[in-house]
């Protein structure tokens, strides 16, 4: 073995080694407490439940859905593509890396917003872009698309092409069949008068 | 701190054809320069009598890996605005096994084919238009082989992710890897026997 060789890979596993002993560098990226307190005034951290569920139609290669609620909730049902992350483990070690996309937009979803705003503020105060909260959670999607939520008053062209989404979403999450607009008339059996022929007369006696 | 400069907005993205004519000409001048164009070359890896492919990427790759992890350090690289390559597990084994098929058949991989047609080597040119043909009927066929295309999704997982340690830790162990893979290839090379090309 040329001695040069030896040399260089003495090198290596010097620098190699350098990697590993070096003192961890605290790199934790915190968003300025006026920085924060802006966006939290703002609203535009809030995606409604109609624009999450389009852009899962048009499978969104952006959109990054991130379940906040209990494992056995996100077991029973959960969006297409979403991931689970408890709130309790969002930040830990193991699933931070998830967060380090910049290019995809994460939306928190919990039952309803209190988790979700909760989660969303860790996430910005640690500098995590790109993260919105599906307003209204769960329970405003599950309103919205599968109970049909009704619009009040003589419906716009803007509202019927929403609630044409809406059922057409229905369809796509559920696999739920085309429902008519007005219910089907249940079918009424006609009441047919029977008349009867009175009784003749029986004679009175026997033979 | 610098991410990478077009995702980061300093250059326009209209600028990557130009970014990847220039950097496929010195990739191509670096293939050319170690002796990739020769099929027999890259072939004696699989015959133990030539090491140079396995050792030429070894070392890119703990280069590549030490170098960065340093940048990241002194913050000169965001390492995380790094695009990391989506593991699709079942077509990445499906393609390796059919890569490693027609490397050890050939004797190039397509960066090394064209290098070797670029300097006019007929088994070059007879590689690199037989990658064309498979590229063209690959294409024309997609729809049967989508589903395998697309399959077993893995997200962006990183090694060291995977083993729950960290990416220095894993740099290491890669270092003492490669620098194993370096003697015990010069060791094999001194048994086998030589071969003239």
């Amino acid at each position: 073995m040329e001695r040069k060789y030896i040399y260089l890979a003495t090198l290596l596993i010097i620098l190699a080694l350098g990697l590993v002993i070096l003192p961890k560098k605290n790199d934790l990226k915190e968003m300025p407490p006026k920085v924060l307190l802006s966006a939290i005034a703002e609203k535009s951290r809030y995606l409604s439940v109609d624009q999450v569920t389009h852009r899962i139609i048009e499978n969104d290669p952006t959109l990054m859905l991130i379940d906040l609620r209990p494992a056995n909730q996100f077991k029973i049902f959960a969006l297409q593509g979403s991931i689970n992350l408890p709130v309790d483990s969002l930040l830990a070690g193991s699933t931070v890396e998830q967060f380090n996309q910049p290019v995809k937009d994460k939306v928190l979803i919990a039952n309803s917003d209190l988790v979700s705003e909760k989660a969303w503020l860790l996430c910005s105060r640690n500098a995590v872009p790109r993260v919105y909260i599906m307003k209204g959670g769960m329970n405003e999607w599950f309103t919205t698309f599968i109970t049909e939520k009704p619009v009040s008053g003589t419906p716009s062209s803007t509202d019927l092409d929403l609630l044409s989404f809406r059922k057409a979403a229905k369809q796509y999450f559920t696999g739920a069949g085309e429902t008519s607009s007005t219910p089907a008339t249940p079918v009424t059996k006609e009441s047919v008068q029977v008349v009867r022929k009175a009784p003749k007369a029986t004679s009175g006696g026997g033979c | 701190m610098i991410g990478s400069i077009i995702s980061s907005g300093i250059i326009s993205p209209s600028w990557d054809n130009v970014f990847a004519v220039v950097l496929g000409m010195g990739f191509g001048f670096a293939l050319e320069a170690s002796g990739f164009s020769s099929s027999r070359k890259i072939i004696g890896t699989f015959f133990g009598y030539d090491f140079v492919v396995v050792k030429v990427f070894f070392t890119a790759a703990i280069v590549a890996s030490m170098g960065l992890l340093y940048l990241n350090y002194m913050g000169l690289v965001d390492f995380s605005t790094l695009y990391i390559q989506p593991l699709f597990l079942a077509s990445a084994i499906v393609g390796g096994i059919i890569m490693g098929v027609g490397f050890s058949m050939g004797g190039f991989c397509p960066g090394t084919s064209i290098c070797a047609a670029a300097v006019g080597k007929l088994d070059g040119l007879a590689f690199f238009g037989g990658m064309f043909i498979g590229v063209y009927l690959f294409s024309e066929a997609f729809p049967w082989f989508e589903k395998l295309y697309y399959s077993g999704s893995q997200g962006s997982p990183m090694v060291n992710t995977v083993f729950g340690i960290s990416p220095e830790l894993f740099t290491f162990i890669l270092v003492l890897a490669a620098i194993g893979m370096f003697f015990g290839a010069s060791w094999v090379e001194k048994k086998v026997k030589k071969v003239e090309y």
